[in-house]
């Protein structure tokens, strides 16, 4: 509950007279000058308004109100100029940085209490609601995240996977792309962009709900006819996709779509569906590439059994699964010991 | 009260300043002691005399705002009318209504003085 009141005035006299009004129902902090004040609003979370004087000695009003916007604050603390001040190009300026009311002195109690009550009660509305939305959009993309990865896992059951391999391709998309995002400035990514990169690799095979059984679940080896048909599920996820972009954010829709085309490209551009060779292909695409390979080659499938640990990270250095970028492998086998416990991790569990 | 009663002779408005502080006169007898201390803080008079104009617009303007909540009211009105004329560059007319309304600031400050 936001209790208190800060008055920031040099003159303890106009201090005293504001502490005798609002003594009763708030708690009282007082600052001589701007740099006391900015101390206290950064060391207090309970702070309902600011009574502001705007020349004082020092740092004055004008530079409690910039500092205020600069963090923020003036949106969820309604600042009052208390002044004896009349220039109106000074309180233009004071209302244009955020002051929500701008009182003159000398002012009559009563009125005061009564609009610096009632806007604290309008903000404390504002930042309540403020809070509701929040909690109601966190619950939202939570509900949207789960939407996506029950979608992704459905595809899988019809691959008779059991939607294990996605979680395990999130897994290894974040310590992959962890990685190379730390060994390699030009790859670099912030842990919020790696976060949606992971949840956007969730629907790497959405495409695959388009593709016949008899082509999906074939024991044997596919015909070429019957391969191009499977190529087909790079781009028709990304038709599946474009159909529900708001289920997810801009950004994870951004990432998805680009995952979903090019997780089959590969570095020498002997991939499909486009042929993107190098760095044409977005590092994440590249990233949950060697992911869904090497996660292919740990499983069993209808065509194959499951390869053990070593056996699979050979295969994929020795470019038996095509080209990869030498630098995601490197960041790969500097990886291996954390992909290999996060294999048995999933085996365990 | 002796104090309150006097002030309004020397045309000191206390009833308003009383309601500002919310009835409690003995908070605004406290805080007229503070007075004569910043009116010698601010000591206006001597900026004047080394025409430092910044500074004393500035004193002016802080012994403006305490007058004003003190309701001492003819020193509010000289004060607004002092910091009014040197923003307008009269430097000379503010001057000339700080002289008139010094003898009225030292009768209200002896009277507070010598009721405190």
């Amino acid at each position: 509950m936001n209790s208190a009141i800060l008055i920031v005035d040099d003159m303890e006299i106009n201090r005293a007279i504001l502490a005798e009004g609002f003594k009763d129902g708030y708690e009282i902090l007082e600052a001589e000058n701007g740099l006391q004040a900015i101390e206290l609003l950064d060391k207090n979370t309970n702070i309902a308004a600011v009574l502001l004087d705007l020349i004082m000695p020092g740092m004055g009003g004008m530079d409690v109100l910039k500092h205020l916007n600069d963090n923020g604050k003036i949106l969820h603390i309604p600042v009052f100029i208390i002044t004896a001040e009349s220039s109106e190009k000074m309180l233009m300026d004071a209302y244009n940085l955020g002051a929500v009311d701008v009182i003159s002195k000398p002012f009559m109690m009563n009125f005061l209490r009564c609009r610096i009550g009632n806007i604290i009660e309008l903000y404390r509305h504002r930042n309540d609601l403020e809070e509701v939305v929040n909690e109601q959009v966190e619950r939202l993309n939570k509900v949207n995240l789960s939407m996506v990865e029950t979608l992704a896992t459905l595809i899988e059951f019809r691959d008779c996977e059991s939607g294990e391999h996605v979680k395990r391709i999130c897994g290894l998309t974040d310590i992959l792309m962890t990685a190379v995002s730390e060994m390699y400035p030009e790859y670099y990514l912030p842990r919020g962009e790696i976060e949606k990169v992971v949840t956007a690799s969730i629907l790497h095979d959405v495409g695959k709900i388009a593709i016949p059984d008899g082509i999906l679940n074939k024991p044997g080896r596919l015909t070429k006819e019957e391969f191009e048909v499977m190529k087909q599920h790079t781009t028709r996820g990304c038709d599946i996709l474009t159909r529900i972009p708001s289920v997810m954010n801009e950004d994870i829709y951004r990432y998805s779509y680009d995952i979903c085309r090019h997780h089959h490209e590969r570095w020498d551009g002997r991939g499909y569906p486009d042929g993107l060779a190098g760095d044409e292909i977005s590092i994440w695409a590249q990233v949950v590439a060697v992911a869904d390979v090497y996660d292919a080659l740990v499983s069993p499938r209808v065509y194959k059994a499951a390869f053990d640990f070593d056996t699979a990270v050979k295969m994929i250095n020795n470019g038996e699964c095509g080209t990869f970028n030498p630098k995601i492998l490197n960041a790969f086998n500097v990886s291996a010991e954390k992909i290999r416990r996060g294999e048995n991790d999933t085996e365990n569990s | 009260m002796d104090l309150i009663n006097e002030l309004e002779t020397l045309g000191v408005n206390t009833a308003e300043a009383l309601a500002r502080f919310m009835n409690n006169s003995g908070l605004y007898v406290r805080m007229l002691g503070k007075f004569p201390a910043a009116v010698k803080e601010a000591d206006v008079p001597a900026h004047f005399e080394a025409k430092d104009y910044v500074t004393a617009v500035a004193t002016a303007h802080t012994l403006k705002g305490v007058t004003g909540n003190l309701s001492l009211t003819p020193l509010y009105k000289a004060y607004t009318d002092i910091v009014a004329l040197l923003r307008a560059d009269e430097p000379e007319k503010a001057e000339a209504i700080l002289k008139e309304i010094l003898p009225v600031q030292e009768k209200i400050i002896a009277c507070i003085e010598k009721n405190s």
